[in-house]
């Protein structure tokens, strides 16, 4: 009896396994076939091309170019506000700090929109300032320039960065300051030769971060910069879905893949530099008392407040606003279906889609994400190569992932190219790592003698498992569902590939209404992007909330 | 009733237990007592079905219990870190196993009062476990292992994370809690004065094997071996061959000592002013320093040829530096094994 048990629970472990095996390697190798092989044999002229094209060579360069301003851009404004963070206790401290990290979890199709209103051609901005100066022309030009593709991202990362080097400070503490006050160091000394170099690992690791992050950027480049501002995922985009040159998409999710590959080990290579000196954090924060120091710790809190909510506000301004008045005409045309509109549904259809792909990829997520949990707590021989395993959809573009499906998975045995459970088992993928990284750090706080007790007073192992096990992980499970269910909603880029006609989601559907001519769909995708902020910050609510009690590592 | 035969077991190569025999009768409390390392912990595990992978056998009532599952065993163990279940209330970590015996609501509920006021807690019922003290948990921990009247009771080193204080009060306390419930208990511990206070029986253990085993006066006034005989702090061991010992030797007459092995002068055998029989051997020693330890003092003295001696007497009989007389019984040298 307990043999046939011990096989089942071998079953069960592989299910995690196979899955990343069918819907992450065998996409990912696909994408390897057709750009190597595009036609059955050795072919590297898609490469050839590839190369010796100064156009691609300039979408890599772009690609790098972009995403190293967004990192210098993000580090220059978060690194004194980390400062400030560490070294000072004011009130509402923590409240910002939790809400910095709100753009962690908004959709790019929402932030894209929510900038163009704010900052775009008509938007919010443009029209107050002409409003008050009485200005003929627009004083803000920055459509579909690159200075907004970069503070979108500084919008998305700046809170990464923030976290990371303020936590990093705390733990460092300020007695070496002290000492090198003492020792006649004026404030500019103090930079120079104490505070940067100290902080500096914590700096290269959020820099390489927030790099990786801008690198794979999609929906805030597709939307914001359109072709002319192209990335590797944008162009992989573009190459296989309206050039239909797989071949050649292929050949730059190759390099995408690659380029990530690089970047992951220069992450992890950062991050254990960090985590040796986090072992002790102490209370270090004090009130500031100069009228400097308020002055500093008001500029931090002020740049924060408009970063992060101006152009939020913006979006919902105007989504209420019909012609100066206070209408909700906009969400009521949701459930029309404009004429000569891409869509073949009307909007409001695609909520329900998501809301229905959301709780598949959340069980799904969960499920295979808790048996993962486990594999890699066991501390087996293979546990250590397992925890990078799973990760590994965390660190692959979801363009390239999408790309992988649409030309892997629509051939028999596995056609799953025209079935809508194709968009829920992406969304599984993109979700599994959150989902690990929340329930692990719980499973791994739960010391092995508490199960042998229930054990040894007569609990089964089962029963040890639902009395025990379950009630420690809730709080991490909750959170790991949550994130699931957030992400699912807004995941984009491989929801762009995989989303046919009537199962389109709701970000798939803003993109699509956004590309339509016509004041309606502008309209419509103002309420649309409205109601997924709404979906996602409460998700976000509900993270924090559970958060505060320790949950989650990241 | 648990006859614990032939027992070996290893962690991949680093071998934990060697060949160990021991038994345990109804109503007594065994410890096993010896360095971290040494194994017992492993035993115990052993015992309570939570390492399955040993050779050897342990039987239980005369039956060979090695297929039977840990919960199906019917053994209390307590943890070194109590491991009470932090997301339930004190009560409700006693019922714990109340509740996998099916009883009904009510006799459970008298069951963990009960229990709960046998362990000193009457009122404890409803608190976070978090807020016990590391005392309040250890009976927690106790009363919860008990509860579901265990047909043998482990514990491993319940006292451990206590301080020292806390540690002497709490085991006789254990002790009579054990005996009152008639249990059968194995008592894990390194601390050698916890298991004179708690033990009937002693099994000192040393890497992987019981070196001794006995009532705690007979472990420690004849202890078999160097090892055991150092690890109950007794220190005058000293192999025969040491040439700063032959005269003394020679003056306690015919002795079964071989040459090249140990022997223990047993401190309760050096005497000062009177208790002396005899044919106690007088030895001129230099007092060479003084611990006042309250009610005694310990000593430590050289004899002429320069051999260390420690004992502890109630008195400081000279200053250090001067000369002092003592008298050392002849059963106070004892023939160690290897």
């Amino acid at each position: 009896m307990m043999r046939r048990a011990r096989q089942l629970w071998v079953i069960v472990f592989f299910i995690p396994l196979a899955f990343l095996g069918l819907f992450y390697a065998y996409p990912l190798l696909s994408i390897f076939d057709v750009s190597l092989r595009p036609a059955g044999i050795l072919d590297l002229s898609a490469f050839v091309r590839l190369l010796s094209s100064d156009y691609y060579i300039g979408t890599l360069l772009f690609t790098v170019y972009q995403a190293a301003l967004s990192t210098v851009v993000t580090l220059v404004l978060a690194t004194p506000c980390a400062f400030v963070f560490a070294r000072y206790q004011f009130r509402g401290k923590t409240l910002l700090l939790s809400l910095a990290t709100l753009p962690f979890v908004l959709p790019t199709v929402v932030v894209a929109l929510a900038f163009a209103t704010l900052l775009g051609k008509d938007g919010t901005l443009n029209d107050l300032l002409m409003a008050f100066f009485t200005l003929e022309s627009t004083p803000i030009q920055l459509e579909r320039s690159l200075a907004m593709i970069i503070i979108a991202h500084v919008f998305y990362n700046f809170a990464v960065a923030l976290r990371i080097m303020t936590s990093y400070w705390s733990s460092l503490g300020f007695r070496v300051e002290e000492a090198a006050r003492c020792l006649g160091a004026d404030e500019l000394a103090l930079w120079r030769d104490i505070r940067l170099p100290l902080i500096r690992p914590a700096m290269l690791s959020a820099g390489v971060l927030v790099f990786i992050f801008s690198f794979t950027s999609f929906g805030v480049i597709l939307i914001l910069g359109g072709i002319r501002f192209a990335t590797l995922e944008v162009q992989i985009y573009y190459q296989a879905v309206n050039m239909f040159n797989l071949p050649l998409a292929a050949a730059l999710s190759l390099v995408q893949i690659l380029s990530m590959l690089f970047m992951m080990m220069i992450y992890t290579s950062t991050q254990k530099r960090l985590q040796l000196t986090l072992a002790s954090s102490a209370a270090v924060a004090k009130r500031p008392r100069t009228l400097l120091e308020r002055l500093c710790v008001s500029l931090c809190v002020a740049l924060i407040a408009v970063l992060l909510f101006a152009p939020l506000l913006a979006l919902v301004v105007r989504s209420v606003l019909v012609a100066g008045q206070l209408d909700l005409a906009n969400f009521a045309s949701l459930v029309e279906k404009s004429r000569g509109s891409l869509l073949f549904i009307a909007p409001i259809e695609s909520v329900f889609n998501s809301l229905r792909f959301a709780l598949i990829a959340m069980c799904a997520a969960l499920s295979l994400g808790l048996i993962a949990s486990y594999m890699i707590e066991r501390r087996g021989r293979w546990s250590r190569l397992l925890d990078p395993l799973f990760m590994l959809p965390l660190a692959t573009s979801a363009v390239t992932l999408g790309f992988g499906f649409i030309i892997a998975l629509d051939e028999p045995p596995l056609n799953l190219r025209a079935s809508w459970l194709i968009i829920p088992i992406s969304h599984t993928l993109v979700a599994l790592p959150f989902v690990i990284r929340s329930v692990l750090p719980s499973l791994r706080a739960i010391p092995a003698s508490l199960r042998e007790a229930a054990r040894t007073l007569g609990a089964k192992p089962v029963d040890a498992l639902l009395t025990i096990d379950l009630p420690l992980l809730g709080r991490g499970i909750a959170v790991g569902a949550t994130f699931a269910f957030t992400v699912s909603m807004g995941e984009f880029g491989a929801s762009l590939f995989v989303a046919q006609r009537e199962s389109v989601t709701i970000p798939v559907v803003i993109y699509r209404l956004l590309g339509d001519p016509g004041f309606a769909s502008y309209r419509q995708s103002l309420a649309m992007s409205v109601l997924l902020m709404l979906v996602c910050a409460s998700g976000f609510v509900i993270i924090e909330r559970l958060r505060i009690a320790g949950v989650g590592e990241f | 009733m648990l006859r614990i035969e032939r027992v070996s077991h290893a962690y991949g190569e680093i071998v934990s237990l060697r060949d160990v025999s021991l038994d345990l009768e109804a109503g007594e409390i065994l410890c096993l007592l010896g360095p971290s390392g040494c194994g017992k912990t492993t035993l115990l595990r052993i015992v309570a079905g939570l390492e399955t992978d040993y050779d050897g056998a342990i039987v239980f009532d005369g039956e060979d219990i090695r297929p039977v599952p840990v919960h199906r065993r019917g053994f209390g163990l307590m943890f070194q870190d109590f491991a009470l279940f932090p997301h339930l209330s004190t009560a409700d970590n006693i019922a714990y196993g109340l509740k996998r015996l099916g009883l009904n609501r009510r006799e459970i509920g008298e069951k963990v009062q009960s229990l709960l006021q046998r362990v000193g807690l009457e009122d404890f019922d409803e608190r976070d476990v978090a807020s016990l003290s590391g005392g309040q948990k250890q009976r927690v921990a106790l009363a919860r292992s008990l509860a579901p009247n265990p047909r043998l009771l482990m514990l491993d080193e319940p006292l451990g994370s206590l301080d020292a204080q806390l540690r002497d009060q709490l085991a006789l306390e254990l002790r009579q809690i054990i005996k009152s419930a008639g249990l059968s208990a194995i008592y894990v511990t390194h601390d050698r004065r916890e298991a004179y206070a708690v033990a009937d029986r002693i099994a000192v253990m040393n890497i992987g094997s019981v070196r001794q085993h006995g009532s705690p006066r007979q472990v420690y006034r004849r202890p078999s071996c160097a090892f055991v005989a150092r690890f109950l702090g007794l220190q005058n061991v000293y192999s025969t061959s040491d040439r700063r010992i032959t005269s003394l030797l020679s003056r306690a007459g015919g002795g079964n000592w071989r040459i090249g092995s140990s022997i223990l002068i047993h401190p309760a055998g050096i005497r000062h002013n009177g208790g002396q029989t005899n044919d106690a051997i007088p030895t001129e020693l230099t007092l060479e320093a003084a611990v006042f330890r309250g009610e005694r003092y310990d000593l430590t003295a050289t004899t002429d040829s320069g051999l260390p001696l420690s004992f502890d007497l109630s008195e400081l009989p000279v200053n250090v530096g001067e000369k002092l007389t003592v008298h050392i019984l002849p059963d106070a040298i004892i023939p160690l094994d290897d």
